[in-house]
C-alpha cells in the first residue's frame, strides 16, 4: 500500500518498488562500451536487499516453485509422491465445475476491474486537492480498502440478506421493489458478489487516481482553458491522456486482484449456490484442502500463474508501445 | 511483477542466483530431519482437532490418563487448519504418536499412510464398546484402524412454543415435519406480525459437504445409501436409486414448494444455520447433539426440545458420526498407545469427557456400555434422546472409503444444484451416479 500512495508521478513508483533497486533511472546500468563498476557498487544494493529476497525466497519464491513442480505429481506426504505426468492437469481441464470456475473467473475480473476504475477516477476527480474537508473525505471514502475482507463480507452478508426483512430489502420495499435474493440465488449471486468487490476496490483505485492526477501539470489546463476548452474537454483531452499510465497500473493490478479473488466469494458464497460463484482459487481450494487433493489444487495454481504473468507482459509490453509511439 | 524487460543481464542473473540460494538454503533447513519419526521416551504427543473449551476437557481427561499410567501427555489442538498441519508433519516424517479426529477422516488418513492398524483384541475393555462404534473405525476389508472416543447421531431440535402457537405436535413422520414447517412459515408462530419465520434451518452450502451430510438422514430413512458395498473391499454407488430419488424430490419440496427452509439457506454452513435457530428465524433444525449446549447459551434456551428424526417411508434412521483415538505411523510408542485406548474407552475417562467442562462435550455419547447416558447428564432428557436415536437407527456415512470427503463434496455440489435451481432429482442424481462410479474407480474400489 505504502508504494502506492506515495507514487505521485504514477506507475514509476510501482513498477520500481517491485523491481528492486536498479530500477531508477539513477541506477541503470551503464552501457557496455564503458568500463564495468567496481564489485562493491554491484554488491552494495543487493547485500542491503538481501534480507527481504531471502524473505522473499523462501516465503514466496520457493513455495511457487515447489508448487510448480508438485503440478506432476499425485502428493502423498507421508508415502512419497507419486510422478503423473499431465494427469492433474488434464483431469482438471475435463472439470466442468472448474470450466464454469474459469467463466466466473473472467467475468468477475473483467467486470469489477472496469466498474472500480471508472467509480475509482469519478471519486478521485470529485475528492481530489489539498483541502481539510477533502482530505477528510476521502479518509472516509478509503476505509472500505483497509477494513478486513472478512468482516466486510460477514456485514455484506447480513445488508444482502435475501428475506423481506434484509437491510437492502427494506429500502428496496420502500421503493415497491424487491425482496431481491441476492446471494441465494444463481441468477443474482456472481452480480451480488462482484457489488461487494467494487465497493472495496474503487477506494483503492481512486487513490492511485488521486496521486496520478496531482502529477499533472497545471499549466496544461491553464493552456487548455486560454485556448477556450470547456470542462469536458479539459477532461477529455488533458486528464484522461495524462492519466494513461496510472490507468494501466490500475488495470493490471485490478486484473491480478481479479483473477484470484477468494476472500470475498468464499465467505459470501463458498462458491455456491449450484456452483454459480466458483472462481478459480475457490475451486483450487476445494481440491487442495477439502477433497485432499493437493496435486490437482497445485496444476490449476500454475496454470493461473502462468496466466496472471503472461497478462501482466502484455500489459507491460501494450504500455511500453504506446509510450514508444 | 514489474519493468522486469529493462533489468540488465547481471541484475538477472543475479537475482535468479539469490532466489536459488535462499530457496536451497530454506529447504537445507527444513530438509535435515533424521525422518525417523516419535520418540521412545517422554510425553506422548497427541494432536486434536478441535477448538476453545475442548481443550480444557481433553486436559481433565489426560490428567486422569497420567494419575493412573504415569505416562504424561503432550496436548496440540487446532481446529481450521488441522488437516494442514498433520500434511506439514507427515511430510516432515515428524507426526505426533496419536491424533484424535472425526470417524470421517478415517478412509483419508489410511489412504495416505499416516495411520497403523490397531490390534483390536489386545485392547483390554473392547467387549464395553458396541459393535456400531467398532464399525466405524475399520477399513473397507473390515481391518480395525481406529478406537473409537465418542459417538452422536442426529436429532430434530423443535421450538416448542412455536407447536404450541400453531397447535401441533412434534412431527414424528416426513408428512408431520412437511407440516410443521408449513405451519411456522405462514402462521407466524413467534406472533409478531410479520411473515419472517420459516420451518427448518438448513445448512446448505456446499462447503464442506455440508448440505449432503444435512439430506443423508433423509437417505438413509427413505432406505437408500450413498454406496452399497459388493464385497471383498469393492463398492457400487447406490445413489441414483428410486429410494434416494425419493429422499431428494421431498427434500427439495422443503425448499421449493413449501419455501419452509430460512432464506440464503444455500450459502449456509452450521455457524449460520445455528443463529437461524437460535435468533428465531427457523424452528426446527436437524443436527447433532453438540448443539444443545451451543443453543443454551442464546436465546432459546428453554424454548425448544429434541425428538428423533421424523421416520420416512423406511423408518426411523439418523446420520451417525463420531470421534476416533488413532496411532500414527512412524510412533515408538504402541505399548502407551494401548494403555492411552483402554484409557480413554474406561467408563471414567468417558464420563469426565461428558461432563468435566459443561460448553465443550467432548463425549458427546459414550462409547462404552456401561456408562448411563441420562444419569450422567443429570437426567436431561434430550440427551436421553439422542442416545436412543443412536441406539435404535445410527447409520454412518460410507466413512472408511478412501477420501469419503470428496464423495461428500460431489453429493453437495449435486444437491445444492438441484435444490437452487427445483430441477429434476432423478437426472440429478444418475449425474451424481456418474461421478459416484468415476471416483469408485479412482480409487480402485469399484464393484
Amino acid at each position: 500500500m505504502a508504494s502506492i500512495t506515495k507514487a505521485p508521478k504514477g506507475s514509476s513508483g510501482t513498477a520500481r518498488a517491485n523491481a528492486g533497486p536498479a530500477g531508477g533511472p539513477g541506477h541503470r546500468p551503464p552501457a557496455r562500451t564503458r568500463p564495468r563498476p567496481p564489485l562493491r557498487r554491484i554488491a552494495v544494493p543487493w547485500l542491503f536487499l538481501a534480507p527481504v529476497l531471502a524473505l522473499f525466497g523462501v516465503f514466496k519464491f520457493w513455495p511457487t516453485i515447489w508448487g510448480m513442480y508438485l503440478s506432476f505429481f499425485e502428493v502423498r506426504p507421508y508415502l512419497g509422491n507419486r510422478w503423473t505426468g499431465w494427469d492433474n492437469f488434464t483431469a482438471a481441464f475435463h472439470d466442468d465445475l472448474l470450466r464454469s470456475a474459469l467463466w466466473h473467473t473472467v467475468i468477475d475480473a473483467g467486470a469489477t476491474v472496469v466498474a472500480s476504475a471508472l467509480l475509482g477516477f469519478g471519486l478521485a476527480l470529485l475528492l481530489e486537492g489539498p483541502a481539510r474537508h477533502v482530505r477528510l473525505l476521502r479518509t472516509a471514502a478509503f476505509l472500505p480498502v483497509v477494513t478486513a475482507m472478512v468482516a466486510v463480507a460477514e456485514l455484506w452478508s447480513t445488508l444482502l440478506f435475501p428475506g423481506e426483512y434484509g437491510s437492502l430489502n427494506s429500502l428496496l420495499g420502500h421503493l415497491g421493489l424487491g425482496p431481491m435474493p441476492f446471494l441465494s440465488d444463481p441468477d443474482s449471486s456472481l452480480a451480488s458478489v462482484m457489488l461487494v468487490q467494487v465497493w472495496k476496490s474503487a477506494p483503492y483505485d481512486m487513490v492511485i487516481f488521486v496521486a496520478g492526477l496531482a502529477g499533472i501539470d497545471r499549466q496544461l489546463y491553464e493552456a487548455a482553458a486560454l485556448d477556450g476548452a470547456g470542462a469536458w474537454q479539459r477532461l477529455r483531452h488533458v486528464t484522461i491522456p495524462a492519466l494513461s499510465p496510472v490507468t494501466t497500473i490500475v488495470l493490471t493490478l485490478g486484473l491480478i486482484r481479479g483473477l484470484r479473488v477468494f476472500t470475498e466469494i468464499y465467505v459470501l458464497t463458498g462458491g455456491g449456490p449450484a456452483g454459480s460463484t466458483e472462481s478459480i482459487v475457490t475451486y483450487v481450494y476445494k481440491e487442495g484442502i477439502q477433497n485432499n487433493d493437493l496435486g490437482t489444487a497445485s496444476a490449476v495454481s500454475t496454470v493461473l500463474f502462468l496466466v496472471t504473468v503472461l497478462l501482466t507482459c502484455l500489459t507491460l509490453w501494450w504500455r511500453n508501445r504506446k509510450e514508444a509511439a | 511483477m514489474g519493468d522486469h524487460g529493462r533489468l540488465g543481464r547481471a541484475q538477472r542473473t543475479a537475482a535468479v542466483a539469490a532466489a536459488l540460494a535462499t530457496a536451497l538454503l530454506g529447504s537445507a533447513a527444513c530438509g535435515d530431519d533424521s525422518g525417523g519419526g516419535g520418540r521412545a521416551s517422554g510425553p506422548l504427543k497427541v494432536w486434536v482437532r478441535g477448538a476453545d473449551d475442548s481443550a480444557t476437557a481433553y486436559r481433565k481427561v489426560f490428567a486422569g490418563f497420567t494419575a493412573r499410567t504415569g505416562v504424561k501427555v503432550d496436548l496440540f489442538m487446532t481446529l481450521t487448519d488441522f488437516e494442514t498441519k498433520l500434511n506439514a508433519a507427515a511430510a516432515a516424517h515428524d507426526l505426533p504418536d496419536v491424533v484424535i479426529n472425526d470417524a470421517a477422516q478415517l478412509g483419508a488418513m489410511k489412504k495416505q499412510g499416516i495411520i497403523t492398524e490397531v490390534d483390536k483384541s489386545s485392547i483390554t475393555g473392547r467387549d464395553k464398546v458396541g459393535a456400531v462404534a467398532w464399525k466405524s473405525v475399520q477399513d473397507i476389508e473390515g481391518r480395525t484402524y481406529g478406537v473409537p472416543f465418542s459417538a452422536q447421531a442426529n436429532v430434530l431440535l423443535v421450538r416448542t412454543d412455536w407447536l404450541k402457537k400453531v397447535g401441533m405436535p412434534a412431527p414424528k413422520t416426513w408428512d408431520d415435519l412437511e407440516n410443521v414447517a408449513r405451519a411456522f412459515t405462514t402462521r407466524d408462530p413467534d406472533g409478531n406480525g410479520k411473515n419472517d419465520t420459516y420451518g427448518l434451518a438448513v445448512p446448505g452450502s456446499t462447503q464442506r459437504g455440508y448440505i449432503a451430510w444435512n439430506w443423508s438422514s433423509f437417505l438413509f430413512e427413505a432406505g437408500g445409501d450413498f454406496l452399497k458395498p459388493t464385497g471383498s473391499g469393492a463398492y457400487t454407488s447406490a445413489v441414483a436409486s428410486p429410494e434416494a430419488v425419493e429422499a431428494a424430490d421431498f427434500y427439495k419440496g422443503l425448499f421449493c414448494e413449501d419455501k419452509a427452509v430460512q432464506p440464503g439457506a444455500l450459502n449456509h454452513v452450521t455457524n449460520d444455520s445455528n443463529k437461524a435457530f437460535q435468533t428465531g428465524v427457523a424452528g426446527m433444525y436437524l443436527t447433532g447433539p453438540y448443539a444443545y449446549a451451543v443453543s443454551d447459551a442464546t436465546e432459546v434456551k428453554g424454548k425448544y426440545t429434541a425428538v428423533a428424526p421424523p421416520a420416512g417411508p423406511q423408518g426411523g434412521a439418523a446420520l451417525a458420526e463420531g470421534t476416533s483415538i488413532y496411532s500414527m505411523a512412524g510412533s515408538k510408542r504402541a505399548a502407551d498407545f494401548k494403555k492411552f485406548a483402554e484409557y480413554m474407552i474406561s467408563a471414567k475417562a468417558q464420563t469426565t469427557g461428558m461432563t468435566g467442562v459443561k460448553a465443550a462435550t467432548i463425549v458427546r455419547l459414550p462409547v462404552n456400555q456401561d456408562v448411563d447416558t441420562a444419569s450422567t447428564r443429570a437426567g436431561d432428557p434430550r440427551w436421553k434422546v439422542a442416545q436412543q436415536v443412536y441406539d435404535d437407527n445410527a447409520h454412518y456415512e460410507p466413512v472408511n472409503v478412501p477420501d469419503w470427503q470428496a464423495y461428500r463434496t460431489a453429493a453437495a455440489e449435486a444437491l445444492n444444484k438441484l435444490v437452487s435451481g427445483c430441477g429434476d432429482s432423478k437426472k440429478a442424481l444418475s449425474a451424481l451416479d456418474g461421478r459416484f462410479r468415476e471416483l469408485l474407480g479412482k480409487q480402485g474400489i469399484a464393484g
